[in-house]
């Protein structure tokens, strides 16, 4: 279990970027790291990734501190992508994984398989920078996985990538979780982190707002209730907890609390039923509702 | 180390694949081979050939090696038509009234000089008076060697400005790219700050450390070709030894500023600007060293042969261009590894804390000071 334990940290004199940040990450999990921009999500994973240092707490690996040998068998992309542009792809990603230790024939046999994985076999001999942002994307990702690293830390993987290349930046990332490693990922595209991650962290202003499973989130969010009347006469909601809203043209009552059965009976009354069923809030709305 | 040495590997691999890097070398090489050469095609010839009608062979000594060839013509008329022809340098035509010398032009001064000397002797020993040839000896510093000596000194100022230059260049621009990349925040994840910097300086420095032995290579290649390296000084391989070491001394010094300077700013532009302190440094002692050259054994070249880090450049242009004590080269080498000694480890300081800051360029007293 990778442990992060009330992070602070302040950048020069007054501005304050971390302020108690805490979470945990089990082994196969897949934790999505949400919090609007500047709210402190690639100054934690940069502390993480021991690239930067942090005033108070730590971060602990199976138990005990980090340090440098175990950290060089985590795989690391950072938010503001680096490689060397003249080098070629293959030798690129084989000399970061001799850079962690691996052996050439290693370093070579690794960077193949994920040349081959993630579709770059045509542009093996090209320069970096030749490749388009997409493929630089891959080899970037390359990069990070070719030491098979034990945990993943991800600054904004997805960005920039077409549907297909999410989709298939997706299935590698899943294929380590259920490998049993740890993935913590930084996003900006909820649906994504919704779909993918088994649990959340939201971070605001430095410290963590929510964090847990989707379903925890659900949950602390309370369920909520849609119900649609097809002609009801308007006022036909007064009285009863929750709030009508016009979607398409029509009457909607969403509500969070109350007798369910008392707002059916209501809504019977009221006109034809067309919709009445309990809503899983997405995870846009409980950030919404996080960082308000 | 393991790192250091995987990062010097990369450095070395990405430059000798260059065509930059053969283009460079090549013109420096067919650059340094003409200027050894040079003294050879322009300088005036040893050897003369000179026609003789009626005349006997005189012995001249010329300066050093001149060599004379003689040819003996029938009349006057062949001998002239020799001359004119340019088969011939001159032509000694003895008559009644003496000799007289023919020439296409006025007559090269240093022949007409030993001819005149060589034909006075002859004339006065076959009057039976004897002569002794004067005995020259100094009694001061042996100078035989001189201008070799300071001819040497000048190419050396050539290669170690190109490459003491050129190579802590490299150094920047790699610490530069890495910074501006943000590649370096991944190498962080893998490799130490010092075994990054360490193994870029190692191996930039083996890539400059190619150039300089082919370039010496090549320059003492063409002397011995060419004759020249007869007139070498006594001890002509530890010059170049130290040569050696002092491009290794003066490199690693250069580097470590180099990369601490540009670990301050983010972008390859800001480079030349940052760097200009070393610049300047490197001009200077460029100067100095123009000057040793010149003038090795005055006050100002045998100074700054002792303060580092123009020493790395003074002194084995001085050591080249005059016998020098080797308690002094020794003496100024030892104060030259301290001064890289305390370079490096202030270089790494800076670097380490400086590189991970990217966006506008770090103030060095921002870095030095704190923590």
């Amino acid at each position: 279990m990778l442990q992060i334990t009330d992070l602070r940290k302040t950048f020069g004199a007054a501005k304050r970027a971390l302020d108690g940040v805490s979470f945990a990450v089990r082994q196969g999990e897949m934790f999505g790291f949400v919090g609007a921009n500047g709210a402190g999500k690639t100054t934690t994973m940069r502390i993480v990734m021991g690239v930067l240092q942090t005033d108070e707490g730590e971060v602990r690996w199976k138990g005990s501190p980090l340090d440098f040998t175990e950290r060089r068998r985590f795989g690391y992309m950072p938010e503001e992508r680096g490689l060397y542009q003249k080098m070629k792809v293959a030798e690129q990603i084989g000399y970061f994984g001799r850079l962690h230790g691996l052996s050439p024939v290693g370093a070579r046999k690794a960077a193949d398989e994920l040349i081959e994985r993630l579709g770059l076999t045509e542009r093996v001999g090209d320069a970096v920078e030749a490749l388009s942002l997409g493929n630089q994307q891959r080899v970037q990702l390359a990069v990070a996985l070719v030491h098979d690293p034990d945990v993943l830390v991800l600054d904004e993987p997805f960005s920039g990538l077409d549907p297909l290349a999410v989709d298939a930046l997706a299935e590698v990332l899943q294929e380590r979780a259920r490998g049993g490693v740890p993935v913590i990922f930084s996003s900006h595209q909820l649906e994504l982190v919704e779909r993918l991650c088994d649990s959340v962290g939201i971070i605001s202003a430095g410290q963590m707002v929510a964090s847990g499973t989707v379903d925890e989130l659900r949950s602390s969010v309370g369920r909520r209730l849609r119900v649609v009347v097809a002609e009801a006469k308007s006022g036909w909601a007064d009285g009863l907890p929750g709030d009508l809203r016009v979607e398409n043209g029509r009457e909607v009552l969403i509500a969070t609390d109350g007798d369910d059965q008392h707002i059916l009976h209501a809504a019977v009354q009221a006109g034809r039923v067309e919709h009445f069923g309990v809503e899983q809030p997405t995870l846009t709305e409980i950030f919404r509702g996080a960082v308000a | 180390m393991n790192g250091m040495l995987l990062v010097a590997g990369r450095e070395i691999r990405t430059q000798v694949r260059t065509k930059g890097f053969f283009v460079g070398l090549a013109v420096t090489v067919v650059l340094i081979v003409g200027i050894t050469l040079a003294p050879k095609l322009f300088g005036g010839p040893d050897s003369y050939t000179i026609g003789l009608v009626n005349s006997q062979e005189l012995a001249v000594h010329g300066g050093g090696d001149t060599e004379i060839e003689w040819r003996t013509f029938s009349d006057e008329a062949t001998a002239r038509r020799a001359v004119l022809d340019g088969d011939v340098d001159a032509a000694m035509i003895g008559g009644t009234a003496g000799i007289r010398v023919l020439s296409d032009g006025e007559i090269d001064s240093e022949l007409g000089l030993m001819l005149q000397a060589a034909h006075r002797e002859a004339q006065i020993q076959a009057a039976g008076v004897r002569t002794t040839p004067l005995s020259m000896e100094s009694i001061g510093a042996d100078t035989r060697y001189e201008e070799t000596r300071s001819q040497m000194a000048f190419m050396l100022v050539l290669i170690l400005f190109m490459l003491v230059v050129g190579t802590p260049m490299m150094v920047a621009m790699g610490v530069v790219e890495e910074k501006g990349s943000r590649i370096v925040e991944i190498l962080f994840t893998s490799v130490r700050p010092w075994q990054l910097l360490g193994g870029k300086v190692l191996g930039l420095g083996v890539v400059g450390l190619i150039n300089l032995v082919v370039v010496l290579a090549a320059g003492l290649g063409a002397a011995f070709a060419s004759g020249l390296a007869v007139d070498f000084p006594p001890g002509m391989a530890g010059i170049v030894a130290g040569i050696v070491v002092w491009f290794v001394l003066g490199y690693a010094f250069f580097a470590a500023v180099a990369a601490a300077l540009a670990s301050l700013v983010s972008r390859q532009e800001e480079v030349g600007n940052v760097l200009t302190p070393m610049t300047m440094t490197m001009f200077a002692s460029y100067g100095v060293a123009f000057f040793a050259a010149k003038e090795p054994t005055s006050l100002v070249a045998t100074i700054a042969s002792y303060v580092p880090p123009f020493s790395s450049m003074v002194m084995p242009v001085r050591a080249t261009a005059a016998a020098t004590p080797a308690w002094e080269i020794l003496l100024s080498g030892a104060l030259m590894v301290v001064a890289v000694a305390a370079m490096v480890l202030f270089a790494g300081r800076v670097y380490e804390r400086a590189v991970l800051r990217t966006g506008a360029r770090v103030r060095l007293r921002e870095v030095v000071g704190s923590r």
